[in-house]
């Protein structure tokens, strides 16, 4: 932590010392200028993922000058590149065409504060639901491609009202957003790692940074110091990377978890901004997907083959061959659920998933999952009990009384609604799950223009702003599905129209 | 200079299979590429910008190398079409080199932290 007072003994001691000794409060402001800057420019944007490259880019558009993005990883696109390319658009042009027309940005906030659980942020999820349009053509206009005629409801939802990108990544939107700021202005730097703001009282006026940085060896690299005239935003991301405060917010999370997320959502950024006075809220409230694979890193092809496990195929104890939950409950039932699998030791004890094979065979999510081995085709439950060491009477005993209750449409044992299910005869798909830990919904509190509050003064920390998932308290306990790209891209529209707007009113 | 980088790394295009190059002992216990084995006789410069201590960076590759896409791939070995490194569907011009090469070490690629059946440590 550092104070631009500290920052001027600490650092710039020789350059600067006789004048600090003598500095009083009330020339702190004119001296700024005393310190060595390495750089200076207008806007400060921290990390690459759709809030910073949205924000980059409509910052350059509304004319406030330079704009510098800096990233810690060796790639741009942060977990956004990695993520499924989701997007919640009401009214958007697929929707139209489909004949859904009784869709609103309202509806979308309706179905948000039910997930929210009386949790979330109402006018934040509007002022995000209204700018859904603005996104989805910030989108078409950098060239982002959606799949022809695709819009679908997706969970929690009540409308069909979720498009999704060509390759069903999120990659395909930030490359896009990433080649256009390189046209119109936005100098990227990949490989800078943010030691420390520096601070004029509750002003921030810049950063110190660490360049040439390599993730994660915090020995790499230099230190430099670059000044921002204007504005900081924080686009960061959630910190779902970060063991040590996972724990220490929810005890509850399962140090076994992996994530979904990319290895760079590590949260130092807010934890640095939490230290200068930013109010966080909800640390706590942490998503997992009860849908991960064991058998493959980040998101990973297990969620969409497991939206047919769920609904035609059954989970399986390796242990004792038994089904154990109901399969088709929320995530954070069947999460609870699939963590009681455990070995003797405690490690986990991967339950597996079955399908029917055949039904399914040229379906792309089966054929990428067996492709990539992170599951697998298998004849027989003899197979399937030799491959992942179950007990195989207890096994077949297990899959002949499913049968019939699937024949019965009546799940006694766990209380599955069983419309969707098959009776499992073979060949099957397999593959073995593990909850991941998927979203923070904590975060930095914002106001609506996204300027960070000050929980000391609850007044905006000056020129400092945040969008995306570093914030919280917009969700609530639960975020849905393909509304955190919506957040991101539309909140980076509205930081560069607040910054905008505060330049005009300190004139 | 540039000349005979050029030349040098021309010939073993045609001569070498090998894409990113072997992993060898170079100087005392630093490991290094045979194909860049004239850049140790020159001292470390040539990447170090003026000091082995100093990281290098993509800069340095572009020198001789060109950019991502005047680096030809063969085609008949990705595991499948959308495999792609130097064309990635998550950042295609928005990666460093270092991401998935490394001079002194072997390396897993930025892709294999999701696909681990896609692509080898090299």
């Amino acid at each position: 932590m550092q104070s631009r007072r500290n920052f001027l003994k600490l650092s710039a001691g020789a350059a600067v010392g006789s004048l600090a000794a003598t500095l009083s409060g009330t020339v702190q402001a004119n001296t700024c200028g005393e310190i060595n800057w390495d750089e200076t420019v207008d806007v400060i944007v921290v990390g690459s993922g759709f809030a910073g490259l949205s924000a980059a880019l409509n910052a350059r558009r509304k004319d406030v000058g330079s704009v510098l993005l800096l990233e810690k990883m060796q790639v741009i696109g942060g977990n956004s590149a990695i993520n499924g390319g989701w997007l919640a658009i009401p009214k958007n042009p697929i929707q139209l065409a489909q004949g859904v027309n009784d869709d609103s940005p309202e509806e979308l906030v309706k179905d948000q504060i039910i997930s929210g659980r009386g949790m979330h942020n109402e006018a934040s999820l509007r002022l995000i639901a209204n700018r859904a349009l603005d996104a989805y053509h910030l989108c078409i206009d950098t060239g982002v491609k959606f799949r022809d005629g695709f819009n679908i409801q997706v969970g929690g939802h009540n409308k069909a009202r979720a498009i999704r990108t060509q390759h069903g990544t999120g990659g395909d939107i930030t490359t896009k957003l990433y080649e256009a700021g390189v046209k119109e202005g936005v100098d990227y730097r990949l490989q800078h790692y943010i030691e420390d703001f520096i601070m004029d009282g509750q002003k921030i006026i810049g950063v110190k940074v660490r360049k040439h940085y390599r993730f994660p060896d915090l020995k790499t690299g230099s230190s430099v110091f670059i000044k921002a005239n204007k504005a900081v935003i924080l686009a960061n991301g959630g910190f779902a990377r970060n063991m040590a405060l996972r724990e220490i917010v929810d005890p509850s999370l399962d140090p076994t978890l992996d994530c979904t997320n990319a290895l760079g959502a590590t949260g130092e950024v807010t934890l640095t901004a939490m230290a200068y006075g930013a109010l966080p809220v909800h640390m706590n409230l942490i998503q997992t997907g009860h849908w991960g694979s064991p058998d493959e890193g980040g998101f990973g092809w297990s969620n969409a083959l497991l939206s047919i496990g769920w609904h035609q195929g059954v989970a399986i104890n390796v242990l004792n061959g038994k089904r154990f939950m109901d399969e088709r409950a929320d995530r954070k039932t069947c999460s609870e659920a699939i963590m009681k699998n455990r070995n003797a030791d405690g490690s986990p004890a991967y339950p597996v998933v079955l399908f029917n094979y055949n039904n399914y065979a040229n379906d792309d999510r089966v054929v990428r999952a067996l492709r990539d081995k992170m599951a697998w085709k298998l004849d027989s439950l003899d197979a399937i009990a030799t491959q992942f060491d179950i007990p195989v009477a207890e096994l077949s005993r297990s899959i002949v009384e499913y049968n019939q209750h699937v024949r019965e449409r009546k799940d006694p044992l766990f209380n599955r609604k069983m419309d969707t299910a098959e009776v499992l005869t073979g060949p099957f798909v397999v593959s073995r799950i593990w909850p991941k830990v998927h979203y923070c919904m904590g975060g930095l509190k914002t106001d609506l223009g996204a300027r960070v509050i000050d929980g000391r003064s609850m007044e905006p920390i000056k020129n400092l702003y945040a969008i995306g998932e570093v914030t919280g308290g917009t969700h609530g306990e639960a975020r849905l599905s393909s509304t955190s790209c919506l957040e991101c891209l539309a909140m980076g529209i509205v930081v560069a129209e607040t910054i905008k707007a505060d330049l005009q009113g300190a004139v | 200079m540039n000349t005979l980088l050029l030349s040098t790394l021309l010939s073993l295009a045609v001569s070498g299979s090998v894409m990113a190059g072997d992993l060898v002992k170079m100087k005392g216990s630093t490991q290094g590429r045979v194909n860049h084995e004239f850049i140790y006789q020159d001292g470390c410069q040539t990447c170090h910008q003026g000091s082995g201590k100093k990281n290098a960076t993509d800069a340095a590759c572009v020198e001789c190398h060109g950019d991502i896409n005047s680096i030809t791939v063969d085609e008949s070995k990705l595991a499948i079409p959308e495999a792609h490194p130097h064309k990635s569907l998550h950042y295609n011009q928005g990666a460093s080199c270092l991401a998935c090469h490394g001079e002194h070490e072997k390396k897993a690629p930025v892709c294999t932290e999701c696909h681990r059946t896609w692509f080898e440590v090299m």
